[in-house]
């Protein structure tokens, strides 16, 4: 992963409190160039209102945002002008076309020509309906036009609070292949909040967990997904009572359910052929074996503790 | 300052593109014309002015003896009374008849009275300038841009300014021109007739009816003003539409109940109409031009900070 010295956001100690009820409790991370950071947590977790904060819509009760050095409370203009973002819903003018939206959030920052709005409509593949007012946009139409007004003046640091929500599935995967393509080629940092976990998989290189308003882990998705370390072994197994003492007995340490004749486990890759002998030497009669990763819904549920994600 | 302008056009075009704002200026135009049309079937044909004029005059004493009478007389009734007289005597001195509104000018007079309007549609537009951005959701956007909150407020209240005086352009030339093609433009070199300094005195009427527009354009300001920090203090435009409202039609009348206590003149409305001082009774004796002005711009100011404070300040959650 392309991780260059300098973190373009910095968020150190970041707190807020709403009528003496913490939202956000102490929050601290770093985001590199070239990174897809993603932000996972249940509804009212605190995602959007560290957004809020970071963009500088909501003032921190505590704590500091850098963004390329430069602090968002202090010194609001140089930093936001590095930040492309959507907070929540890609709400437009709706009596305006996407152009003319584009048009307006040309018009605030420097240095954008109608060859660079020209360029981001073809970019996100609305040329064909930009002139059109955007109240007969489509969901997925005002995802995209939210996108292109992120990206309209090239900032360092993309901010997106559900980018695929509303995008068919050809959409999707052209959003993400974009913002990994931007992030990893460009080295734009790309922060994503989403709870579509699947989605988060694929699209990010970390991914932080959030619940009640406090960071609770930040793994790369590799570490996170433990794609090659860590799997759910199933055995189909007779006898599944017998089996079960034999495993019991190997390993201690780990928690085994059995379900009919389903013999289930959390295991390491590698453990899965010295399971299968095992239970072969004992006389067990093995009908299938699965050993697939755990995905990132399970994973997080286990490091939520089963907090239902919405 | 090239970028306040952009924002400015920014502005404009979110007040221009939607459709709403032009019904109100075709409104607007409706009541122009229509207001021309029941001039011109009312008005009845008058030649001898003279004799209106004389028995206006006759009126006009008989209403100051009458007042003299009173015990607790109010010594500008009778100032209004006299100076009202001298005017009439004068006309009859000189040959200059009064305006009637079914002339160029009278008829621009007369319509003048339709800057009610202008601050009624000011005030809907008012209403919705900062509030409209949190319904819309797209305050999140504006937000996050390289431009202080306060350039970005400053830039929505110079277009509602804006706004307020294209459409009061837009009365003052609709009512010359409907005034010229119903009743033609033979009255458009006749002097204004003004009592300044103890004496009649004939001034350009062009100049009299800018004034007029002028000082109707006061209450039209501050009315504006006041929607738009509503608007921006409770970040909902149906609210500030509500009370503005509510104010521009029941503000003048709570200030006349209240007129016995001397606190009432620091009251907005007492000091809104600026033409009191010049053809009309001051509201309170002892009040002055220069009072009034002191007072408007005192509730200027706040509402200008209140406006600013809850732009600025406050963190935005919509």
């Amino acid at each position: 992963m392309m991780r260059k010295n300098e973190p373009i956001v910095q968020i150190k100690n970041l707190s807020k409190k709403i009528n003496n009820k913490t939202i956000i409790d102490d929050l601290s991370f770093e985001l590199f160039p070239g990174e897809v950071y993603g932000f996972l947590g249940p509804n009212g977790a605190g995602k959007t209102t560290t957004i809020r904060m970071m963009v500088g819509l909501m003032e921190a009760t505590k704590g500091q945002v850098f963004i390329k050095g430069q602090s968002i409370q202090k010194d609001f203009k140089n930093a936001i002008a590095e930040v492309g973002g959507i907070v929540e819903n890609p709400e437009m003018y709706k009596f305006l076309s996407g152009y003319k939206n584009l048009v307006h959030y040309s018009r605030m920052v420097k240095g954008v020509s109608k060859e660079r709005i020209d360029q981001v409509v073809q970019l996100v593949g609305l040329e064909n309906r930009i002139h059109e007012k955007v109240k007969n946009y489509s969901l997925g139409m005002r995802q995209r036009l939210g996108l292109a007004q992120a990206l309209l003046h090239s900032p360092s640091l993309l901010i997106l609070d559900e980018p695929t929500n509303g995008l068919d599935p050809s959409g999707i995967h052209e959003i993400r292949n974009y913002l990994r393509k931007i992030a990893h080629e460009d080295g734009v940092s790309v922060l994503v909040s989403s709870h579509l976990l699947s989605e988060m998989e694929m699209m990010c290189d970390r991914i932080a967990i959030i619940q009640n308003g406090k960071l609770i882990d930040v793994q790369t998705v590799d570490d996170f997904v433990g794609r090659d370390l860590q799997v759910k072994g199933r055995f189909t197994v007779v006898p599944v009572d017998k089996a079960k003492t034999i495993l019991e007995t190997a390993y201690q340490d780990k928690k085994i359910e059995v379900k009919e004749d389903i013999i289930a486990l959390d295991i390491e890759k590698e453990d899965v052929p010295a399971v299968v002998s095992l239970l072969v030497k004992n006389d067990i009669r093995i009908y299938s074996v699965q050993a697939n990763a755990m995905t990132l819904e399970e994973k997080f549920l286990e490091v939520t503790g089963g907090n239902q994600i919405v | 300052m090239s970028s306040l302008l952009k924002l400015i056009q920014n502005e404009n075009m979110k007040i221009y593109y939607r459709i709403g704002t032009w019904v109100m200026v075709i409104l607007l135009l409706i009541a122009v014309i229509g207001m021309g049309i029941f001039v011109k079937t009312t008005s009845d044909e008058n030649d001898n002015w003279q004799v209106a004029v004389q028995t206006d005059i006759k009126r006009l004493q008989a209403q100051k003896e009458k007042t003299e009478s009173f015990k607790f007389m109010n010594e500008e009734v009778l100032k209004s009374y006299d100076r009202q007289i001298e005017i009439k005597e004068y006309r009859l001195a000189n040959n200059i008849p009064p305006l009637p509104a079914d002339s160029f000018w009278g008829f621009i007079n007369e319509s003048s009275n339709l800057t009610s309007f202008v601050t009624l549609f000011t005030i809907v537009i008012a209403a919705g300038m900062v509030a409209s951005e949190f319904s819309w959701g797209t305050i999140k956007l504006l937000l996050i841009r390289p431009v202080s909150r306060s350039k970005i407020l400053l830039s929505k209240y110079l277009s509602t300014l804006l706004f307020a005086f294209s459409l009061l352009a837009v009365l003052f030339l609709s009512s010359a021109l409907t005034g010229g093609l119903l009743f033609g433009f033979d009255s458009v070199s006749q002097p204004h007739l003004t009592y300044t300094d103890g004496a009649v005195k004939e001034v350009g009427m062009l100049q009299n009816m800018i004034g007029i527009y002028g000082l109707n354009s006061v209450d039209l300001v501050i009315l504006s003003t006041f929607a738009f920090m509503m608007s921006s203090v409770f970040r909902s435009s149906s609210l500030a539409i509500g009370l503005s409202i509510f104010l521009m039609f029941i503000g003048p009348q709570i200030s006349n109940l209240l007129r016995n206590y001397e606190w009432s003149k620091y009251i907005l409305f007492a000091n809104t109409n600026l033409r009191q001082y010049i053809d009309g009774i001051p509201f309170m004796e002892g009040m002055t031009m220069t009072f009034s002005i002191s007072v408007l711009i005192g509730y200027f100011v706040i509402f200008v900070s209140l406006s600013w404070l809850a732009f600025t300040k406050r963190d935005v959650t919509a």
